[in-house]
């Protein structure tokens, strides 16, 4: 590794930390009870169930596209899938809030700013499905046809098949998708802001709002927020790659030949 | 080792060059202020987002501004409370070489400043034209006491507008509006509270229900379980509210609600005639309406507080507050006191008075009242979350 590489992985990685000891320095005196109140308990619960139900979705269908496309080589579906990755997050939310919240076709059906935050999890799934895509479309492509072959020869069903063949090697992408998914979409502005509602408001929203208005005494029920939040994340993460570094570590290997 | 050295150099400059040494100093007398302003630049932190205002300070402020006092104007469109929580952070860092030296405040971002104790102070007996504001309206800002440390610019009252080709018996009180609501489901609603525009909405009807007398931030249950029935008759059932009034415009202008509010007599009249409100649009003045001011103040660390000394005294200038208030520009009402004027200035105000959305002055002088504090503020915002449930 060069020095001049390494004195910029020593800076990027140096950010996040000196955001997290920002934000610890902000949160030194707060009393963590004003956490507790009927906003920020409901938010919770809202955010949880967005992006939980926003990245399941994503992956599955990204993976399963993804199958397909390698299965058939078509490549011009693989083209297609990749342009909702151009198009701009806030965008997207427009183009959805125009979709189901005024006389086209969709209204009524489902409505945007409901509290289900269906239309929400629709545009983080259009968006984020071509993401998985990518990620996992590159692990097919790697992918040792004579796993499948033999799975096929001994005549286990096509569940058994996927489980055994092809599941263990995408442990890897769809774990790094679960985690970036995850980060971004808990913790986002613009989509919810656009097409969410007053109450439950997620995560990022009712930080924003917080920060932005009022006294600054609230900001810090933002930063506080932030850092739990971060913290979780971090530790989610790591202890989801621990888990599985073993069992990564062997497939990596055995995938190398 | 060397290229350490270099890195830690590096640092402690920018450290260096991050804490400036001295604050710069205002001068004893306007005519000095002048003097030292000539040829300097002014960087005035401002809301951007209308296109009238900006077209205001670019086209109309800016060259009379160079052609009187050879002061250059730089405006700076940026989020108020952005640059008060940058201040805030200068303030922290002992930063007293700022960026900022005029900025346009109000409201919650003025009681942050003051509170945090960001802005310059005694700027009435330094400007000229501050003998002819309007005293109420420099008194308070939003129920805060200015104190000297921000000069009214512009006065402007709560207005509603309605489109009069689908409303055809207008309310003309808070009650009837509620009444109104339920005839005409889904066709109202307001901004939520943590907006400007949507907690002064809660504040009027605040006001019909108990007058002056809530001045203390004690909101009664009663005043929440009230509020709660006026949801189910409002847009989406009340399930969800526009996050801001530019949200609340949309859905006035696309037709989906048939009012809208604001503050500002005037803010109707250039959208209609732009065809982006109906040309239904009239003003509705209820039983009552607060005033609101806005501001102008100097940082404590303005490196160019006397040029922002200079741009004060100018946009309080009769003519730049006239041609302000013109709905050619922005339609902003003037901060000055029309008593206090000489007649043909007083004449030139007058006359701007006639709009198709405008509402009748007087009857919306003689509904003016005052705000009331932050606590009332404070209160709605913390408590109105009972109602959106």
């Amino acid at each position: 590794m060069s020095r001049s590489s390494l004195w910029l992985s020593l800076f990027v990685l140096a950010l996040p930390f000196t955001g997290v000891a920002f934000l610890i320095y902000e949160t030194v005196g707060f009393d963590w009870s004003e956490l507790n109140d009927a906003a920020w308990r409901a938010s919770l619960a809202v955010t949880l169930y967005v992006t939980l139900v926003s990245t399941v979705l994503s992956l599955v269908i990204g993976t399963w596209l993804a199958r397909s496309v390698y299965r058939r080589q078509s490549t011009w579906l693989a083209s297609l899938l990749r342009w909702p990755m151009f198009v701009p997050h806030v965008a997207a939310a427009y183009l959805f809030y125009v979709l189901f919240s005024g006389g086209f076709p969709f209204y009524g059906l489902v409505e945007a700013n409901e509290r289900h935050h269906l239309v929400v999890i629709l545009t983080y799934v259009w968006k984020e499905v071509p993401f998985v895509f990518l990620m996992v479309i590159g692990t097919y492509a790697q992918l040792n046809q004579g796993y499948v072959d033999m799975a096929k020869t001994l005549q286990l069903t096509p569940f058994e098949q996927f489980k055994v063949a092809e599941w263990p090697f995408l442990v890897k992408p769809l774990l790094d998708s679960f985690w970036v998914l995850v980060a971004f979409i808990s913790f986002a502005y613009e989509v919810p802001a656009l097409l969410g509602v007053t109450f439950p408001e997620l995560l990022g929203v009712l930080a924003y709002e917080r920060l932005t208005t009022g006294l600054f005494l609230n900001a810090y029920e933002s930063y506080a927020v932030a850092l739990i939040w971060t913290l979780f994340i971090f530790i989610g993460v790591i202890g989801s790659y621990s888990m599985t570094a073993k069992r990564r570590r062997r497939i990596e290997r055995g995938v190398r030949r | 080792m060397r290229r350490l050295k270099q890195f830690g150099m590096m640092l402690a400059l920018i450290f260096l060059a991050a804490c400036g040494t001295t604050r710069a100093e205002i001068a004893p007398t306007f005519e000095q202020a002048a003097e030292e302003a000539k040829q300097s630049t002014v960087n005035f932190y401002m809301w951007g987002g209308d296109d009238g205002i900006n077209r205001y300070i670019d086209e109309y402020v800016a060259p009379r501004l160079k052609e009187t006092y050879d002061v250059e104007l730089n405006r700076v469109p940026m989020d108020t409370a952005e640059f008060v929580r940058q201040l805030s952070l200068d303030k922290r860092a002992n930063r007293e070489e700022g960026t900022i030296d005029l900025m346009w405040i109000n409201g919650d971002n003025f009681r942050n400043a003051a509170e945090a104790d960001l802005l310059h102070g005694d700027l009435l007996d330094k400007i000229p034209n501050t003998k002819l504001l309007n005293e109420d309206a420099q008194a308070t800002d939003a129920g805060t006491p200015t104190n000297g440390l921000e000069v009214a610019w512009g006065n402007v009252q709560f207005v509603m507008h309605y489109d009069a080709d689908k409303v055809k018996d207008p309310p003309t009180t808070f009650d009837e509006l509620h009444r109104w609501t339920e005839e005409n489901p889904g066709r109202f609603t307001y901004p939520e509270v943590t907006d400007f525009t949507g907690n002064a909405f809660v504040r009027h009807l605040l006001y019909a229900e108990y007058g002056a007398a809530a001045g203390d931030g004690e909101i009664p249950d009663d005043f929440w379980e009230k509020l709660a029935t006026w949801s189910p008759s409002l847009w989406k059932q009340g399930t969800t509210y526009p996050k801001s009034l530019a949200q609340l415009d949309q859905l006035y202008a696309a037709g989906d609600v048939w009012m809208t509010m604001g503050f500002n007599e005037r803010r109707a009249e250039a959208e209609r005639e732009n065809g982006v409100f109906p040309s239904g649009t009239r003003a509705l003045v209820l039983e009552h309406s607060i005033a609101s001011t806005h501001f102008l103040a100097v940082p404590f660390n303005a490196t160019n507080p006397n040029g922002a000394l200079v741009v004060i005294n100018e946009l309080l200038s009769p003519e730049a507050q006239l041609a302000k208030q013109d709905a050619t520009y922005w339609g902003d009402g003037t901060s000055l006191d029309l008593t206090k004027l000489d007649a043909v200035d007083r004449e030139a105000f007058l006359k701007l008075d006639d709009g198709v959305t405008y509402p009748d002055p007087e009857r919306l002088a003689e509904r003016s009242i005052p705000d009331y504090g932050p606590a009332v503020i404070d209160a709605i915002r913390e408590e109105w979350d009972r109602v959106a449930q």
